[in-house]
């Protein structure tokens, strides 16, 4: 019986959609409800113990219906938001900015893990939802940099999604946006080279990619004009794009895999709790996904023993208080050393502390800048 | 450990699939994988002797033709070197492919069995520089590690994710004991990451991470002459190659075609000097020149390496084994002249250089 739950555990996300529909539907401070029910879900997995429990399979299409509805929903909801913000349904500024908070949180929480999830499924109709999906997560070509270059190189420095520590989430924005966007275009010119066609060939992946992107920000103007699109496309980039680098960049800082391409589970955090479980499409249960990227959400088996981060919505909020993520990540980076690392990787991690200046994780001190009258000596 | 089956009819354990390899003479053989493991990967481990070389989707050795079952590739097949031709005719890689169902394949497995797969510490011992933009690095290893002539390693310089592959030079030894010291040679390249630490300055006595073997180039007859054709530093494996050979056969004879840009960079007169010592006169050596100056002194051949390679080398091409290193666009320029000259196609050996852009 209590087996059975598990494929109705994962529409608390369609729900919170709907009920987040209701408010802004319902206008004034209702518009708020979506955030509010998000964040206090994820506040009281808080408190929750790590839940290490694996999903029932015998009716696993269940689950795949549940994630195909919630990307379905995500888009009417993205649509309905566009269309409400046409008909200025947002009468004052509070309502205005709690739909658009709740909107660009809830695409992060709540839209962005199926997307994930489907665009690497190898079924076809369930791969290209996720890749139409994609839109909602305002770059279609994050699959491509996703699935070839994180998965290949995680826990590297060449690997765009990776933070090295000493790395502050603002400056993993600035490095990795414009280095995912010039591996895509790495990528793309590599297939349609190899398949001998010109750039603007009406086969090649991008022009797809181009137009159904294209296609989504009509619908997004036709039914909010101007405003909306500008609203609905800000929304999406501040939410589900940008934080899904600020889960990037949590996921894997700091770790260091001395065999690329070679993924072991000590090469990524963990985070377990019951709840974020659930709406992040157990995403957070992350080794088991570098282990087999195709498997689904799941069949994913929590790693007991992997490195463990706090919970989710704290390292998040953490992240963007760089002294405070510091002061979270060193203790675990310091066990991660010293009980999980291979000795190669130790090596690499001890230099990787003395450039973050991060001497306390080695257990020396730090160097002494030289003196003034030892320079004048000089 | 080789753990091939010549009956296939064996039954296959729960949560694993049967692989079943077809030989091109009728002949089949099959070994048993985990479900959802790769390929490449689940075979090397169990000591099968399945072609591959770089194992991350660069090289193309381990390309397989799928003739029944499914498998997942790890990334878009256009991503890999296989040609769009290939991709439709229905190869994969095995070492990016998820076994999903038994699998019924079109591939040469090796006769040997895999050596053991470690990663070692090791200091380097010599730091020379030589003529060309060269290095002739020397590891002590704190582990000895056996290896087979042609195959290569991974090495990294201790504290950095930078880690590159290279081929050793050294033979093997003739009883097959592990060997406690291995040399490479390293070409510089402009602005690589790794070559352009290595040439800074002097790293004797700097600590390195060395993980192999890994490759298969080597194997064929050992008694068959063989024409050996390198690129610049791609001469490392063929050193190896040519110098076990000689110590395991009294028959074979081996031409070596020796490309490099000009006379001022022919790095490996001693390397050469010694094998040829060893060789007498079952070994000859061809160097040629693709940027020597004109009215320079140079009597030899000039050109690209596949100049070098017509009937006036008096070889008999359709009975010879070729073994080729060097950069991708030269060996398939060779392959497709030594084809053209009547080589039989799975008689050459190829190990292609391609520049890492990965750490």
């Amino acid at each position: 019986m209590t087996k059975n739950l598990d494929y109705f555990k994962y529409l608390l996300s369609p729900i919170i959609l709907s009920a987040h529909a209701y408010g802004m539907w319902m206008g004034g401070n209702f518009t708020w409800v979506g955030m509010a029910l998000l964040l206090g879900v994820l506040f009281f997995d808080g408190f929750l113990k790590a839940d290490y429990s694996i999903r029932d399979l015998a009716h696993a299409w269940i689950y795949d219906v549940i994630v195909s509805i919630t990307v379905l929903a995500s888009f009417v909801n993205i649509l309905f938001y566009a269309w409400l913000i046409g008909h200025d349904h947002f009468a004052t500024t509070a309502s205005g900015v709690g739909a658009f908070l709740s909107t660009l949180f809830i695409g992060f929480v709540i839209g962005a893990p199926p997307v994930h999830e489907l665009f690497h499924r190898e079924g076809l109709f369930l791969r290209w939802l996720g890749r139409i999906g994609q839109c909602l997560v305002f770059d279609p070509w994050r699959e491509i940099t996703h699935v070839v270059t994180h998965h290949m190189r995680v826990a590297t420095p060449d690997d765009p999604d990776y933070a090295r520590r000493g790395d502050t989430v603002y400056g993993h924005f600035f490095r990795t946006f414009p280095a995912q966007w010039k591996e895509s275009y790495h990528l793309e010119k590599m297939m349609w080279t190899k398949r001998g066609r010109k750039w603007y060939d009406p086969r090649n992946a991008w022009v797809f990619k181009a137009t159904y992107f294209g296609i989504f920000l009509a619908a997004l103007f036709a039914l909010g004009g101007f405003k909306g699109l500008l609203l609905c496309s800000a929304s999406l980039f501040f939410g589900p794009r940008m934080l899904l680098e600020v889960f990037n960049y949590c996921n894997h800082y700091g770790l260091i895999s001395a065999t690329p391409g070679r993924f072991q589970n000590h090469h990524t955090w963990n985070h377990i709790t019951p709840l974020v479980r659930i709406l992040a499409l157990e995403i957070t249960n992350h080794a088991g996904h570098h282990d087999d990227s195709y498997k689904p959400f799941y069949a994913l088996e929590p790693d007991p023993n992997g490195p463990q981060q706090p919970q989710f919505l704290l390292c998040v909020l953490l992240a963007f208080v760089p002294p405070l993520f510091f002061m979270m990540v060193k203790p675990l980076l310091k066990d991660w050393d010293k009980n999980r690392a291979t000795p190669q990787e130790r090596e690499i991690a001890r230099r990787e502390n003395a450039r973050a200046g991060w001497h306390e994780l080695n257990d020396e001190p730090a160097p002494r800048a030289p003196s003034r009258s030892a320079m004048a000596t000089a | 450990m080789q753990v091939l089956e010549k009956n296939p009819a064996v039954e296959t354990r729960a949560g694993h699939c049967r692989i079943t390899v077809r030989g091109r003479d009728g002949s089949e053989t099959s070994f048993e994988v985990k479900r959802n493991d790769m390929l490449l990967k689940a075979a090397v481990d169990q000591g099968i002797d399945y072609p591959h070389n770089c194992r991350v989707g660069v090289c193309g050795t381990c390309k397989t033709r799928l003739v029944d079952g499914r498998v997942s590739p790890m990334v878009d097949l256009a991503l890999s070197p296989l040609s769009n031709e290939q991709i439709e005719a229905g190869f994969v890689l095995a070492c990016q492919a998820k076994v999903r169902t038994d699998l019924v394949l079109d591939v040469k497995l090796g006769n040997g069995a895999q050596l053991p797969v470690r990663t070692v510490s090791a200091l380097v011992t010599r730091w020379q520089r030589l003529p060309g933009d060269v290095i002739d690095l020397r590891l002590k290893l704190d582990d000895a590690v056996a290896f087979n002539a042609g195959q290569y390693c991974t090495i990294a310089e201790s504290g950095s994710f930078t880690r590159r592959s290279y081929s050793y030079y050294d033979v093997p030894a003739a009883d097959g004991s592990p060997a406690g010291e291995v040399g490479f040679l390293v070409k510089r390249l402009p602005g690589g990451r790794f070559s352009e630490w290595l040439f800074a300055e002097d790293r004797s006595g700097i600590k390195f991470w060395v993980e192999g073997p890994f490759g298969v180039m080597g194997v064929d007859d050992l008694d068959r002459d063989g024409l050996c054709v390198a690129g610049g530093t791609g001469l490392a494996p063929i050193l190896s190659i040519v110098g076990d050979r000689l110590q395991r056969s009294e028959t074979a004879r081996f031409t070596i075609v020796f490309g490099v840009r000009s006379e001022k960079d022919l790095f490996a007169d001693t390397h050469l000097a010694e094998l040829q010592a060893k060789a007498g006169d079952r070994l000859r050596v061809i160097p040629i020149l693709s940027h020597e100056p004109t009215g320079s002194s140079w009597a030899g051949l000039r050109g690209l390496v596949t100049a070098a390679l017509t009937p006036a080398l008096g070889i008999d091409y359709r009975d010879t084994a070729a073994f080729i290193c060097g950069n991708l666009g030269m060996v398939e320029a060779v392959e497709r002249r030594l084809i053209e000259l009547g080589v039989q196609a799975d008689r050459i050996h190829a190990d292609k250089f391609v520049p890492s852009g990965t750490p």
